[in-house]
């Protein structure tokens, strides 16, 4: 009587709005295109060197670490290749090839595969990969703007902005113009400098849905608020909050770094608590870490503590009835008791 | 049919159509199939071969009712495996061409002097299940507070509803008068889609007061219509009893119950929109209940795909049949059929946590982390983070970037939950409640507020 039929049955719902897994990284990619095309154009050939090592090398290690686990090779769905050129754009151009093709091994392989892959990984792995190159003692060097870019004639000052605040105090950022340092004429990493490259590709993965516009709004407001308290108690000491956002990976870390899926949280309590503290450290870490710069440390310790964030409930499971006042009881109905 | 902006940055939002189709009446099939009331899997009363009249209880003392459709011979009775692997019983019957109404149907001309209990009772046994939960157990009646008649449709490719709502609304009153008294309800509430707030202004819906809805889905759902426009929880009874304090009722069931108890008869024909895939566009039918899906395709001209699917109340929230033999039922408002092409597959990918459907989930729950427990089967853990509360809407797979099953995967979690749950109250040695023999109190699905339980004391 009730004939089973050739018919797919599977559970709700039957359509689906056509979202994909490679959307995410591959709008990524194209929103750091800008960033990259300066970069090329500041550091000529040495750039397309380091970011194409960078991509290849993330990968490859993608690709052999799903085959050695007897994964489902997902190569194809970006995320290897958006983290190989985050750390790419993270770094100088002159770096060592060996220092990047390590850097995005031990990301991939120890920041991600090793914890399940895609959506599992509990930090970033382009930030585990340049972790992984300021914590090797030998190779800390490779880290520093001013040496490593001292061959090159971009047409601006060569001096890493974070670096002169740290050695001489805000006092000597006056040769620093602003503009300048927004449009991108300043020494950097190969796309994290161009501040302005940077902001559009952000805005636009903001406005396409792709990342989560909480996480870099609330970044800026902790870099600011943070930095203005310390610009406020000894404007002698600490440099002021617009020259904080507007040099080093800030921007980058607003848009790009802090906002990596598997290691940001998703309640929006958990979002804001998640880009204030990035933000926060961020600013703490420059003022009183040996380190010129503190956004990729801050982004790493932010998201160790991510488990805990996504435990910050926003929304409350209860329901939002209507107000029964503004309906008359109905007569001759329920006596109310 | 899905508005969405090249700005990813605004969810996807789904209209509610606002088109008006003329209903065609279909001929009644030769042979018709009833399936039993969904909550229910016991026996069946008559034999093969037996007649049965139109409106007959076909179901054994204390199980049904389980009410013929047409008058004829039973065919033949079956058992197939149903959702969860529970039991469904189907009878066929081979229809007459007339309908022979059986003489314990009685005629109820005047609603506002009958008892309730009576009012509750008929309309029951008319085949309407929307009053069951209030009337199966009388220890357990916790006041309707709000009676929420809707005019909306529950998926956005069901148009059986509005249509009703656009034909008829003249006639309304009686059924919102008839559900009022029947319900005991306090307070009634006529949900009407934001387009059809004129013609809600014209007419008097009796007791009732209009309140426009925004036509975008999930509001038509029953569970998001008695968070926005009843009293917050939707009335439901199951293996714990009642919960709930809201009673949502479509526009169409409740003109139909005024119908049949004046008449009495019992509830016969269904508005059903047949959708295709391929072709576009609706078309919406009136059909007798029992009626094979089979039998619709062939009067509209449509033909089911090797590896195609036929899908049965909606795209996001129906479900998907394993044969086109299945009968239509008092609680079907949609057909649609799908092509081999169109069908999309889930995938068994890990979730990427891009918080989509945790931004869009309308009850606020955590789908992200709820699909993993689900799936390493930590439904304890499921229970902690509100999974009783999905109303499975589908929103969350709908949008999910890695095609994660998330409805399937929450609906594994709720099924655990409530298999475990009734195994307890099932078990012996369970202590009873210290000698009470009273059925656990009525579980809330959501937590309230303690202002939010006063206001529903009152």
């Amino acid at each position: 009587m009730i004939e089973p039929r050739d018919l797919i049955v599977s559970p709700s719902p039957h359509r689906h709005c056509g979202a994909r897994m490679t959307g995410p990284a591959y709008n990524l990619l194209l929103a750091l295109v800008p960033a990259v095309i300066m970069g090329i154009t500041y550091y000529g050939f040495d750039a397309v060197r380091v970011i194409a090592a960078s991509m290849a090398s993330a990968m490859l290690a993608e690709a052999g670490m799903q085959r050695l686990l007897k994964r489902p090779l997902r190569i194809f769905d970006g995320s290897a290749a958006a983290s190989g050129l985050l750390l790419a754009l993270l770094l100088p151009a002159g770096v060592p090839l060996y220092v990047v093709v390590v850097a995005n091994f031990a990301g991939i392989i120890v920041g991600k595969q090793c914890f399940g892959g895609l959506g599992a990984n509990p930090l970033n792995p382009a930030l585990v990969g340049w972790a992984v190159i300021r914590a090797t003692k030998t190779w800390a060097g490779f880290l520093d703007f001013d040496l490593m870019l001292v061959n090159y004639d971009p047409g601006f000052i060569l001096q890493y902005p974070l670096a002169v605040l740290q050695a001489k105090g805000p006092a000597a950022l006056s040769r620093f113009d602003l503009l300048d340092l927004f449009l991108g004429r300043q020494t950097g990493g190969i796309g994290a400098s161009c501040m302005v490259c940077i902001l559009a590709g952000g805005l636009y993965l903001v406005l396409r849905g792709t990342i989560r516009w909480q996480i870099p709004l609330f970044f800026f407001i902790g870099v600011i608020g943070v930095a203005s308290i310390f610009w406020a108690a000894d404007p002698e000491a600490y440099a002021n909050p617009l020259f904080h956002i507007l040099t080093g990976n800030v921007m980058m870390g607003a848009f790009f770094l802090s906002t990596d899926y598997a290691s940001s949280p998703v309640n929006r309590w958990g979002m804001i608590v998640y880009g204030l503290g990035c933000g926060a450290l961020t600013v703490i870490l420059r003022a009183w870490s040996i380190y010129p710069d503190g956004v990729v440390f801050a982004c790493l310790l932010m998201s160790l503590f991510v488990p805990l964030l996504d435990r910050l409930k926003a929304k409350q499971v209860v329901p939002r009835p209507m107000d029964l006042t503004t309906l008359t009881d109905i007569k001759g109905g329920r006596t109310a008791s | 049919m899905e508005l969405r902006s090249f700005f990813g940055i605004l969810p996807p939002r789904l209209p509610y159509p606002d088109i008006s189709v003329p209903v065609e009446s279909l001929p009644m099939p030769e042979k018709i199939a009833l399936l039993f009331p969904e909550t229910e899997s016991g026996d069946v009363a008559v034999r093969v071969g037996e007649d049965v009249r139109t409106g007959q209880d076909m179901a054994r003392e204390g199980k049904g009712p389980f009410v013929s459709t047409v008058s004829g011979r039973v065919e033949g009775i079956e058992t197939f495996t149903g959702p969860h692997g529970r039991d469904r019983v189907v009878v066929a019957i081979s229809a007459d061409s007339r309908d022979a109404f059986d003489p314990s149907l009685k005629k109820i001309e005047d609603f506002s002097q009958k008892d309730p209990w009576e009012l509750r009772e008929a309309v029951n046994r008319s085949g309407f299940t929307d009053l069951s939960a209030i009337s199966r157990n009388p220890t357990l009646w916790p006041p309707v507070e709000v009676l929420v008649v809707s005019a909306l449709d529950r998926d956005i490719l069901s148009l059986a509803n509005q249509q009703t709502f656009r034909d008829r609304a003249d006639d309304l009153h009686q059924g919102i008068q008839l559900l009022v008294r029947a319900s005991e309800a306090r307070h009634s509430v006529l949900a009407v889609p934001k387009h059809l707030e004129a013609m809600a202004a014209k007419i008097s819906p009796g007791p009732a007061k209009a309140v426009p809805v925004s036509p975008f889905y999930p509001n038509g759902l029953p569970a998001m219509l008695a968070r926005n426009c009843g009293a917050g929880l939707l009335m439901k009874g199951d293996y714990r009893g009642l919960s709930g304090n809201t009673l949502v009722v479509s526009v169409e069931h409740a003109m139909a119950m005024a119908e049949c108890l004046q008449g009495g008869k019992p509830f016969l024909e269904k508005r059903v929109t047949f959708s295709s895939g391929q072709a576009g566009g609706f078309k919406n039918l009136l059909v007798r209940i029992g009626t094979p899906l089979d039998h619709i395709l062939q009067a509209v001209g449509a033909a089911l795909e090797p590896q195609g699917k036929l899908i049965v109340n909606g795209i996001l929230c129906g479900y998907a049949c394993f044969s086109d033999r299945l009968p239509v039922t008092p609680q079907t408002d949609a057909v649609h059929v799908q092509g081999s092409r169109e069908v999309f597959f889930y995938d068994n990918a890990p979730c990427i946590n891009c918080g989509k459907c945790n931004a869009i989930c309308p009850v606020g729950l955590e789908v992200n982390l709820l699909g993993r427990l689900s799936e390493y089967g930590m439904t304890e853990r499921c229970r902690d983070l509100g999974v009783e509360n999905c109303i499975d809407c589908g929103l969350c797979a709908y949008l999910c970037p890695a095609h994660r099953p998330l409805v399937q995967l929450l609906a594994r979690a709720k099924e655990a939950l409530r298999s475990q749950a009734q195994e307890e109250i099932r078990r012996p040695e369970a202590p009873a409640g210290k000698g009470d023999t009273s059925p656990p109190p009525p579980v809330r699905l959501f937590e309230s507020t303690p202002e939010e339980e006063e206001a529903l004391r009152r």
